[in-house]
């Protein structure tokens, strides 16, 4: 089990999905993702598990809101502008509290764009893209094995929160390969046994409304809420410091743009410039208060994203006046090479460093 | 003699919400009274949607899940599929108004019957969306007043209504399709017959089945009671006639 | 020390097959490595690449202004990714369906009839794995273990074919010695 595969990002997010206990996937075809419902149709179906292939985006997100109100381990996968069709049922499985995971393997926008990689849903999956005061967890792999190691945590923050829980992957990470293991599951199950519908039996009727015409009961829900978004935040911020013990310069990145931007942070180690990068993993919530505290040790951070400056805000609201804040980035196609971010942060840099 | 019981699957002290004279109070205690004969009340989960029908688990008194607006069909096979996966066998049926079933969420129905999926799905069919007070919807008969066909519905303006039992019944995966009113005695006892053998369809495991029950609007017919009644016995079964469309073990 | 390489050629001739084997062959030998395939469109139009990236440190770029190792199974291949070999870096043609052209004179070029020799072989579809063999020689000079096990991974029980593939890729590793 422990052994490593060369996996597709994709393959590695339905192996992880199926190894965890994932018994319900619904799902319409979109590339860049379209190998996780093609792996899992065949292995579902030998495993008596329920697939089915949606007539939309939106039967399959709805299928998936059903089946999560049973307690069963669910999953969809879609991209980008078909990520944008579940958006209502996002905020409807939010308010429910009905725990969803969602694979967005993100190609480039807006509207139908096309398939090449991209990181531009950043902010439709940490604002929410659907109506309502909620927020959605979101986690960012970089690598194929964090394809699977957050995946496990995907399910697990989900069942554990009771909230969906979007696992936020881009179309080159979905479409490389590299060598990763199906670990083992390390997370406990949750007891969900008091809020699933099973049938009255031996208690009363559960109801699982969004619905509610109350002011004052809906106030309390979204209060509620609220106070679980606020414990989510306090303990389940996620991130990664490469280099950052001995900082001048600060990098920010997350997912697949991340592994380049390492190579920026080699680069410049190598001229003598001691640049770190910091990687969050769980991009909501954002960990803002560990850069915070990384932005006061230096001058300048330089955020790199493979969209035109999303998670930029959040870094902004992190850093605030501790340091300035400048942005590379490219939407979509090829990612930025070393080079290319070598050229851009030149510019940045010369400020501080005459001879750069 | 007891003439009159509320039946078990109905929520003790539950407030009548509806319009007076609406029929969706009739077609809610036929299902109870059916979920009561079956003894299913354990193993059903319902799926309420939007429109009037929504406040659906504010009466039944089984497990009962919010659909959004359309998607109540693809959220039962959900819940059914996610049990089944899990070696359950549950009881899913979907209540809905002719505009969630037939207009908005007609993909997830259609397709649903399509598939076969093994659920049951009740719809209301007024002839407009009541909730948000008797707009035009797709099962508006031609000539009919509203609030956005001021002029009655006309063919070339507003286009035809959709016949949701017919339609339903043409799809391969369906056990039984079939169109009822609640009028009279004589009606309301065949729409039980009716709901019953839709939900002992699934219980046999036969497939999608469906019951559309043709109901009336008084508050936005801006009618009374008996003569919405009247409307539907007159002139509505003639356009909706009322009939079994499919059933597959008597075609 | 970092390797990296292009496969590029039209659909049906193994570009993304071959890539899955090299990759899998750098993997087998304890290699960091990384296989990224392009995607969509430029497959539709016919043409087909994949970038692999090899090293015995972590690896962070999974794709590069330019490469060292550049593999072009047909003349579009070719005429596209000349500009993305590295400076002294190495080009390997197939002559069979491109014109032997120098157009650059800072990289090495091997041009190798790289169909016709898979026909000889009596399938032509194993011309990619000719080209695997010359990829291993001019390179790291690959366990033929591992050669054998990568094939077995992709190819499966599809034993004559692996057969055939294996014998390919031993004339592509002996084209250079015998010129």
């Amino acid at each position: 089990m422990n052994e490593k595969e060369l996996l597709k990002g994709n393959i590695a997010i339905a192996k992880a999905a199926l190894n965890c206990g994932c018994k319900c996937y619904f799902g319409y075809p979109i590339t860049p993702q379209t190998e996780i419902g093609e792996f899992l149709s065949g292995e579902m179906q030998k495993r008596k598990l329920a697939y089915v292939c949606a007539e939309s985006e939106i039967a399959a997100i709805n299928m998936a809101l059903g089946a999560a109100s049973t307690g069963a381990k669910v999953m969809t996968s879609s991209s980008s502008c078909a990520v944008s069709l579940m958006q209502e049922a996002i905020s409807y499985a939010s308010s429910d509290e009905l725990p969803i995971v969602i694979v967005n393997v993100m190609r480039a926008g807006p509207g139908q764009g096309y398939i090449f990689p991209s990181q531009g849903d950043y902010n439709q999956a940490t604002i929410g893209g659907g109506n309502g005061d909620y927020k959605t967890i979101v986690l960012s792999p970089s690598s194929v094995q964090e394809c699977v190691d957050l995946t496990y945590k995907a399910f697990y923050l989900a069942q554990k929160y009771r909230t969906p829980v979007i696992l936020l992957a881009d179309g080159m990470l979905g479409q490389m390969a590299e060598p990763a293991s199906i670990t083992e599951n390390p997370y406990p199950e949750i007891d969900n046994s008091s809020w699933i519908l099973d049938g009255a039996k031996s208690r009363p009727a559960r109801e699982i409304h969004s619905l509610e015409p109350s002011q004052n009961k809906l106030n309390r829900h979204i209060i509620e809420l609220y106070k679980k978004y606020t414990t989510i935040e306090q303990n389940e911020c996620d991130w990664e410091e490469y280099n950052c013990d001995d900082i001048e310069v600060l990098i920010t990145a997350f997912g697949t743009m991340a592994r380049h931007a390492k190579a920026l942070c080699n680069h410049y180690r190598k001229k003598g410039i001691k640049m770190g990068l910091f990687r969050p993993k769980t991009l909501y919530p954002f960990p803002y208060k560990r850069l915070n505290e990384l932005s006061q040790k230096v001058n300048v951070v330089i955020d790199i994203e493979m969209n035109m400056g999303q998670m930029l805000k959040d870094v902004r609201l992190a850093v605030l006046s501790n340091a300035k804040v400048s942005f590379i980035g490219k939407p979509t196609g090829d990612m930025l090479r070393e080079e290319e971010m070598v050229d851009a942060s030149k510019n940045v840099l010369k400020e501080y460093y005459a001879n750069i | 003699m007891q003439i009159f019981k509320v039946p078990k699957s109905i929520k003790k002290n539950s407030n009548f919400t509806f319009c007076s004279g609406c029929d969706h109070g009739v077609a809610i205690k036929l299902v109870a009274q059916i979920i009561d004969e079956l003894n299913i009340q354990e193993d059903t989960i319902a799926i309420a949607s939007s429109g009037c029908s929504v406040l659906l688990y504010d009466f039944l008194d089984v497990d009962c899940l919010e659909a959004p607006h359309g998607r109540a069909c693809a959220v039962a096979t959900g819940v059914k599929r996610a049990h089944k996966a899990m070696g359950n066998n549950k009881f899913v049926f979907t209540y809905q108004g002719d505009g969630d079933f037939a207009s908005i969420g007609l993909a997830e129905s259609m397709h649903s019957a399509l598939r076969g999926e093994n659920i049951t799905a009740i719809c209301i069919n007024n002839t407009n969306y009541g909730m948000t007070g008797g707009q035009l919807g797709p099962t508006t008969a031609l000539g009919q007043i509203t609030t956005t066909s001021p002029n009655g519905r006309n063919i070339e303006y507003h286009g035809y209504p959709i016949k949701t039992a017919e339609q339903i019944a043409l799809c391969e995966g369906v056990s039984y399709s079939a169109r009822v009113a609640l009028y009279d005695i004589k009606n309301i006892m065949n729409a039980k017959k009716v709901i019953k053998k839709a939900f002992e369809y699934q219980k046999k495991g036969l497939g999608f089945s469906f019951v559309e029950i043709l109901s009336n609007c008084p508050t936005n017919w801006k009618l009374s009671p008996k003569d919405s009644h009247e409307k539907i016995k007159n002139e509505l079964v003639k356009i909706y006639p009322l009939d079994v469309f499919k059933d597959v073990e008597n075609d | 020390m970092i390797r990296n390489f292009i496969i590029s050629g039209a659909g049906g001739q193994g570009v993304l097959s071959i890539g899955t084997i090299l990759t899998n062959i750098f993997m087998l030998n304890g290699k960091f490595v990384s296989f990224s395939p392009c995607y969509g469109a430029e497959m539709r139009g016919g043409a087909v690449n994949c970038e692999i990236n090899a090293s015995d440190e972590e690896l962070f770029c999974i794709q590069n202004k330019e490469v060292d190792f550049v593999v072009a199974l047909n003349q579009t291949s070719f005429d596209k990714f000349i500009s993305k070999v590295k400076k002294n870096g190495t080009i390997i043609v197939n002559s069979s369906l491109a014109k032997i052209n120098k157009t650059r004179d800072d990289i090495k070029y091997i041009f190798a009839p790289l169909t016709q020799e898979a026909l000889n072989l009596g399938n032509i579809k194993v011309a990619n794995s000719i080209a695997l063999g010359i990829l291993s020689k001019i390179t790291d000079n690959f366990s033929i273990e591992n050669v054998k096990k990568a094939y077995e991974k992709i190819l499966k029980d599809k034993k004559e074919l692996i057969q055939k593939n294996i014998e390919a890729y031993f004339i592509g590793y002996n084209y250079i010695q015998e010129r």
